[in-house]
């Protein structure tokens, strides 16, 4: 495959300074990802993902190496980089609907074409009936629902995605994962999805890049070679499933020789993962 | 590789002003007060109002020396504090009593908190000119009206903080059996204690609210004293000195408070 | 804990103390028990309400002290927040301003009455600069502290979205600030409340109902200061009122608290 790279990340190290020590969250991080490509990412927990996203999306610009999106060095937001946080961090004093209508405040669309995507994308998540609720009344997947129609209702050129489905119900979850990928496919927006789910890792991704620990870096990425739309229980999606599992649970056999007691949980709950979700 | 620091969360600042970044805080703090003395100073060197309304800072510092010197400052300070600890330990106590009793004891709060919610919606002002035709203008009535400023906030306070004890606490206590002196000393009154101090808080302020109040109205001594005073004879300088005597009075006391909400702070902390 | 005692038993209890106390007044002051040049009777308090309200036009004077207290709050409020999102939102303004505002608030209300009928009379000006300055001091503490603790996250959302500065200020600083500006608000309204009775004693000129009841002193007229009192404390209690369904609506947005 030889496509143009839209969002290149270059030998990126990012520290943070904790209690005395220097932590390195990132280290040496390169990834190139092509313009209209969904790029999904596993690791453990505590590895980076997170750090990495707030890079991508211009959230923090305080490393070293380079983050560049269309040609450009990034550094700071923009509204061409969307992000879906890991908790929703909705606004408490705003309805659903408004929350929402964030995502479009700067968008300097007419007030009726806001209206117009903002129901839609309440539509999308399936939400229209709480648009008039505020957060304190929502469950836990309501609200990541609402978080990830902020997201998504402005349509950026790059959408980085933090755990957007992780506190859903295994139903819900399939289906917002079809219609997300249905967006994708429709309005070619670059999209980064970090998961903990690793079948839904190889479900969405073209590529799958696995993380590793301790200091966080690309381990392995697995390309998810493919046709759309995939088939959840075909037997070709489980054998790259397994490789990339296999490859997870090496890493986290690194630690394990470090720690043993305490990853020997985390390992436990990677393979305890459903085959599938939807059989 | 440098290390590069940078705590998360933290809105990157905006870069500062040189000039402004170049001083220190304290120095900064000190600008505004700097340019009002200034132009105090102005105003009155040039007589642009006249000194019966605005007179010049140097015959106010050297009314204060003067009242320094002649321990006339500290007497009315010494006999408003004296009051104001008299009062607020009064009315502390009793509004600690009455906050306990109705926040332990659900017929008690039945029986007296409505009576004492409309005890407390009259402003402590109110009271002043009614206990003067009962109790006269002497030392009783000042008293009387400061602990009644401590009351209020001191019950109402004690009473949510023990009402807000968390029945996760009071569980652990019926699980070990405490007795109800045990529960008493050993989960409720800690637990309560933030809403307590924030009681005393209140309490304090408002028991030198009120000392400032009663003794404008009716006292031939005290801070308050002073200022009606000085505002009757037209002595300017005098309002303004008791008017910052009773402003380090309640910085004292701020500071003081502060410093003992730390040490609860720490001991709580100490036990986590 | 055990079944909730019924509302009716706790009104009763409620109203038992209230009782008691009128039934005592009653019996001592017409049994001569107590002089009642202190205690007078309740049919005496009655009339002299009626007299008040009805031949001395007591209605106008409560009207004019209200009207002060609003005018004088709602000055002071608008200052506050205003002065607040300022010192909150700009460190070169909080560095310059917060250190003498924390000094200043140090000077206990009232004693400010003296310098401030000098500067401004007795008249209705000086009664609203006064209560104005009330509701200001704490609506400014407590904006200012609800605003420097905006949530972190919340401001993150907004960089993410490319708030601009005005909308950072109305979207997160002023929103997540409500609670805090509600206390504040709350704080302000009896603040305000207490100015304005503290005006009317001190700066007595003009009708209001603070100068019926130092009229009623100054005459040694118990019934008159009662009704006055009774007033006071029953315009409190409204402002009370009216300061929590303020708080109710303007964060209606928040869990309902167990009150
Ligand atoms: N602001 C910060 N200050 C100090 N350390 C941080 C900060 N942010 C992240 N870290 C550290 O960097 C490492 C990576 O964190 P990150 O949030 O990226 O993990 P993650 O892969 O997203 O984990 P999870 O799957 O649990 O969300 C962790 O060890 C974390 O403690
Ligand atoms: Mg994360």
């Amino acid at each position: 495959m030889t496509k143009v790279p839209h969002i290149q990340i270059e030998n990126v190290t990012r520290k943070f300074q904790v209690s005395g020590g220097s932590l390195v969250a990132l280290d040496n991080v390169t990834l190139d990802i092509a313009e209209g490509e969904f790029v999904t990412i596993v690791g453990a927990s505590g590895c980076g993902k997170s750090t990495l996203l707030r890079l991508g999306a211009g959230l923090d610009t305080n490393h070293e190496g380079s983050v560049i999106h269309a040609g450009v060095p990034v550094d700071g937001p923009s509204l061409d980089r969307g992000m879906v946080f890991q908790e929703p961090r909705l606004f408490p004093w705003l309805t659903v609907e408004r929350n929402i209508a964030l995502g479009l405040e700067n968008s300097g669309l007419p007030k009726s074409e806001k209206k117009q995507l903002v129901a839609q994308h309440l539509e999308l998540v399936g939400l229209t009936a709480f648009a008039k609720a505020y957060p304190h009344q929502l469950s836990g997947g309501m609200a990541q629902r609402a978080g990830i129609a902020r997201g998504l209702v402005n349509r950026p050129d790059v959408l980085f995605l933090d755990e957007p489905f992780g506190a859903l119900d295994a139903i819900t979850k399939t289906r917002l994962q079809d219609e997300l990928q249905e967006i994708w496919a429709k309005e070619r927006i670059t999209m980064v999805l970090v998961t903990h789910d690793v079948d839904e890792a190889v479900y969405l991704g073209d590529r799958v890049v696995i993380m590793s620990p301790r200091p966080g870096r690309i381990r392995e990425i697995v390309e998810v070679n493919l046709p759309r739309p995939r088939v959840r229980t075909a037997a070709t999606l489980l054998q790259v499933r397994n490789r990339v599992l296999n490859s997870l649970n090496e890493t986290t056999g690194a630690i394990d020789r470090e720690r043993p007691a305490a990853v020997f949980e985390e390992s436990a709950t990677v393979s305890k993962q459903p085959i599938t979700a939807f059989a | 590789m440098a290390v590069i620091s940078e705590f998360f969360g933290h809105a990157r600042l905006r870069p500062r002003k040189r000039l402004l970044g170049r001083l220190g805080t304290g120095a900064t703090a000190l600008v505004l007060p700097v340019a009002i003395l200034t132009l105090w100073w102005v105003a009155s060197d040039r007589g642009w109002l006249p000194q019966q309304i605005l007179p010049a800072p140097a015959y106010v510092y050297e009314m204060a020396r003067d009242m320094i010197a002649s321990g006339e400052i500290l007497y009315h300070t010494g006999v408003s504090l004296r009051r104001v600890i008299i009062g607020f330990a009064i009315g502390a106590a009793l509004g600690l009593s009455l906050g306990i009793a109705m926040g332990l004891s659900e017929v008690v709060e039945d029986y007296a908190k409505p009576l004492f919610l409309a005890f407390a919606q009259i402003p402590t002002l109110g009271w002043i000119p009614l206990l003067m035709l009962l109790v006269g203008i002497d030392e009783t009535l000042k008293i009387i009206i400061i602990a009644k400023g401590a009351f209020v906030p001191m019950a109402m306070n004690t009473f949510t903080g023990i009402r807000n004890v968390s029945p996760r606490y009071i569980e652990v206590g019926h699980a070990l059996r405490f007795s109800r002196w045990q529960q008493l000393r050993l989960i409720i009154l800690p637990a309560a204690i933030p809403s307590i101090f924030t009681g005393i808080r209140y309490g304090l302020t408002h028991s030198w609210t009120s000392l400032v109040g009663v003794e404008l109205l009716a006292s031939s001594e005290g801070l308050g004293y002073l200022l009606v005073w000085g505002r009757q004879m037209f002595w300017l300088d005098t309002v303004i000195i008791a008017m910052i005597a009773i402003g380090i009075v309640g910085f004292v006391m701020d500071k003081g408070l502060n410093s003992t909400e730390h040490l609860i702070q720490r001991w709580k902390k100490g036990e986590a | 804990m055990a079944a909730a005692t019924s509302q009716a038993v706790r009104f009763r209890r409620g109203i038992t103390l209230p009782i008691f106390l009128l039934i005592a007044w009653e019996v001592s002051s017409r049994s001569g028990l107590a002089d009642p040049r202190f205690l007078p009777s309740l049919e005496n308090v009655a009339l002299t309400a009626k007299r008040e309200l009805i031949d001395n036009n007591l209605f106008g004077d409560l009207a004019y002290s209200l009207m002060r207290n609003l005018a004088g709050f709602l000055i002071g409020s608008a200052l506050g927040v205003g002065f607040a999102t300022l010192l909150a939102l700009s460190r070169i303004a909080d560095r310059l301003v917060m250190p003498t505002f924390n000094a200043v608030k140090q000077i206990s209300l009232l004693a400010w009455i003296p310098l401030i009928s000098v500067w401004f009379g007795f008249g209705e000006q000086a009664k609203i600069v006064f209560v104005a300055l009330a509701a200001f001091i704490p609506i400014v503490l407590n904006t200012y502290d609800g605003m420097r603790a905006a949530p972190a996250d919340l401001l993150e959302v907004g960089r993410a979205l490319k708030f601009r500065p005005h909308q950072r200020a109305l979207r997160i600083y002023i929103p997540s600030a409500m609670p805090a500006i509600a206390t504040g608000v709350h704080l302000g309204l009896i603040y305000s409340w207490l100015a304005t009775v503290g005006a009317e004693y001190f700066l007595a000129v003009g009708p209001g109902i603070g100068g019926l009841v130092i009229a009623g002193r100054e005459r040694f007229d118990m019934a008159m200061v009662m009704v006055g009192v009774f007033i006071l404390g029953l315009v409190g209690f409204s402002l009370n009122r009216l300061a929590y369904s303020l708080e109710a609506y303007l964060l209606r947005w928040r869990p309902r608290q167990v009150r």
